[in-house]
């Protein structure tokens, strides 16, 4: 299988997104990392769903894990809810998310070659573009839907995972309803 | 002088201006005069490595890696957090009763441990008390730093500074404490009465905001309650050994270096853990400067810069001992005061000697030399590292410090803490 085989479409946020839209977003497709497009939709960095954790603790408290113990729930319900005054791009900004340069690969790049992409990046989503165009995203899970099912481990699930993409999925299921205009397919715009 | 000392002259100046502009990094720079001294044969390997007065002076490496892995391991307990916090509480989270116990709190740890870790423990708690009481962190963080200044002044671990003087005059941690507290407990005085005039005054009471501080859980931030009280213990040996030196006559340095070993013992930390809190640039950048400064001694520099300061006092150490104080308050304002007092220790030596046995006037220029460059270091944002420190974690969290703001609060506080002190000197020692 190619990299243009595994490429997905994947919900795609946007510097103005709110740290709780996207908190949101990565909730409901049970997403990996997240996409970040500029206005015409293409991508241009990809976060890992690590860092999207750290962003609900203050830089004191990262500094002073201890500190974490202090916040009874009420503080800690006010942490959440400062998401909603900061955007992506404020994150970025402030440093607070450090998205590397674009992991990429290209269309006909192997497994062996996305795995060795994605471990070298520590990057659990891996963008496929060639000079003309974006493809969509390989993530973590379909990659090694991939290669449990080149190992002889077939399933139905397996088989789904392969299939449909997980905008798909989260469109054609429970998440239907909270698509939101935030939600894009990443290179959507760019096919 | 040689050619050989005016190329030590040289090469220290140049490193001299490259750490006070920051431009490089200063260990880098230390390290780096430090082989040139080697290169234009100002040292050499044994002068460097094997003498007090022209090399690396161990016992303040020492001493300072000891009571770095100590407060690394203390740190882990969490104890800290729990005091900022508690004492926040205490004071029913009014600010400027609030600012006060913090301000006493970075004093005190700062005398007992040292001031550079003590901001870096301290500042994020006050962050988090400023964060919940929508209160801006900036001047409780300017007070912190100031505090930790003058409160490492009082004893010999307090501050680096201290360490230095300490090592090259012998003086011991009671020395420092009977010389040196009761001035810093009338200095701290004085120092909340200007923290209310320069913030305190200013700062709003929101009782529904101090409600959120009140109900934090400051006893969930000990971790390990066990490894807290067996760091008590041995902190507390250490303190004992370090008041108890002139019996058992052992070392600062060994007591820490025991002390952390028994640290390293009983905590059953990783390696990783503990070597994490070691500055070892800190470490570095003090290696590289006493071979500097050094080789300006063992090239008689130092010797020749003293007898000419020796026929001008002309036997007046009041006079010389006033000019050290505010000399050291204005210089150590504009470069760090380490590198200032590793150049000035070994002038004072050579102006008085060792400190042991000499009458009050002559011991004062040691006293001047320390008061004048731990509280000068309040003067600007570079002028201690504990500045540098506070800065830098106020950065990072959204609150930037300009160096003028640093420094419109930073003259005022040495100005006042100085002129406090001119008039404690002649009391104590003419």
């Amino acid at each position: 299988m190619r990299a243009i085989d595994l490429a997905e479409q994947v919900p795609t946020v946007h510097k103005e997104t709110t740290g709780a839209e996207a908190a949101r977003i990565v909730a409901e497709f049970r997403l990996n990392g997240l996409v970040v497009a500029d206005d015409s939709g293409v991508p241009i960095a990809v976060i890992p769903g690590s860092q999207l954790l750290s962003v609900v603790l203050p830089q004191y408290v990262r500094d002073d894990p201890h500190l974490a113990h202090a916040y009874d729930e009420q503080a800690a319900d006010d942490l959440c809810a400062k998401l909603t005054t900061v955007t992506i791009g404020d994150l970025i900004d402030a440093k607070r998310l450090t998205p590397a340069q674009l992991p990429r690969v290209e269309p006909d790049a192997t497994v062996v070659e996305i795995v060795s992409a994605m471990s070298e990046l520590h990057y659990p989503l891996i963008v496929v573009a060639d000079q003309a165009r974006f493809h969509g995203v390989v993530t973590m899970s379909r990659v090694l839907a991939a290669i449990a099912q080149a190992a002889g481990q077939d399933s139905d699930l397996i088989r789904r995972r392969l299939d449909k993409d997980i905008i798909d999925r989260g469109r054609s299921g429970y998440l239907s309803e909270a698509g939101g205009d935030t939600a894009r397919g990443a290179g959507e715009d760019a096919r | 002088m040689t050619l050989a000392a005016w190329l030590a002259v040289a090469v220290f100046a140049s490193a001299y201006i490259l750490i006070a502009t920051e431009k490089l990094n200063r260990a880098a720079v230390a390290l780096g005069g430090a082989a040139a001294m080697v290169a234009i044969g100002a040292t050499r390997g044994h002068a460097m490595f094997f003498s007090e007065e022209t090399g690396i002076d161990w016992n303040v490496i020492f001493l300072l890696f000891g009571m770095m892995i100590i407060v690394g391991i203390l740190k882990e307990t969490g104890v800290f957090e729990f005091l900022a916090i508690w004492s926040a509480q205490r004071a029913q989270a009014r600010p400027f009763r609030m600012m006060v116990m913090l301000i006493l709190i970075t004093a005190v740890a700062s005398a007992l441990l040292d001031n550079v870790t003590t901001v870096l423990l301290v500042a994020p708690v006050t962050l988090l008390l400023c964060d919940r009481m929508a209160l801006p962190p900036v001047p409780f963080l300017l007070a912190e730093a100031m505090a930790s200044n003058i409160g490492g002044t009082a004893t010999l671990i307090g501050d680096p500074p201290n360490i230095i003087i300490a090592s090259r005059a012998g003086l011991s941690f009671n020395d420092f404490v009977v010389n040196l507290a009761p001035i810093v407990v009338v200095l701290l005085a004085v120092f909340i009465g200007l923290a209310w005039l320069l913030w305190g005054r200013r700062l709003a009471h929101d009782p529904e905001r101090s409600s959120a501080v009140m109900a934090l859980t400051p006893r969930e931030t000990i971790t390990n309650a066990a490894l807290l009280r067996r760091m008590s213990l041995i902190l507390a040996l250490v303190l004992l050994g370090f008041v108890t030196h002139a019996v058992t006559h052992i070392e600062p340095s060994v007591i820490a270096l025991l002390g952390a070993g028994a640290a390293i013992l009983v905590s059953r930390l990783e390696p990783d853990t503990y070597l994490e809190d070691v500055e070892w640039e800190t470490l570095l950048f003090f290696a590289g400067l006493f071979v500097m400064v050094g080789s300006l001694v063992h090239q008689g520099v130092i010797e020749q810069l003293a007898r000419s300061v020796t026929s001008l006092i002309d036997g007046n150490y009041h006079v010389a001992a006033q000019g050290i104080l505010v000399g050291s308050a204005v210089l150590s304002g504009i470069v760090d005061n380490i590198p200032y007092v590793a150049t000035m220790s070994p002038l004072v030596h050579g102006l008085v000697g060792p400190a042991a046995g000499l009458p009050p006037e002559e011991a004062s220029l040691w006293w001047a030399l320390a008061l004048g460059a731990d509280l000068g270091g309040n003067a600007t944002a570079i002028g201690a590292s504990a500045n540098v420190v506070v800065c830098g974690i106020a950065k990072r969290n959204g609150h930037p410090i300009s160096f003028w703001e640093f420094t419109k609060y930073g003259l005022i506080v040495t100005a006042v803490t100085i002129l406090c002190t001119v008039p404690y000197v002649t009391l104590r020692y003419f």
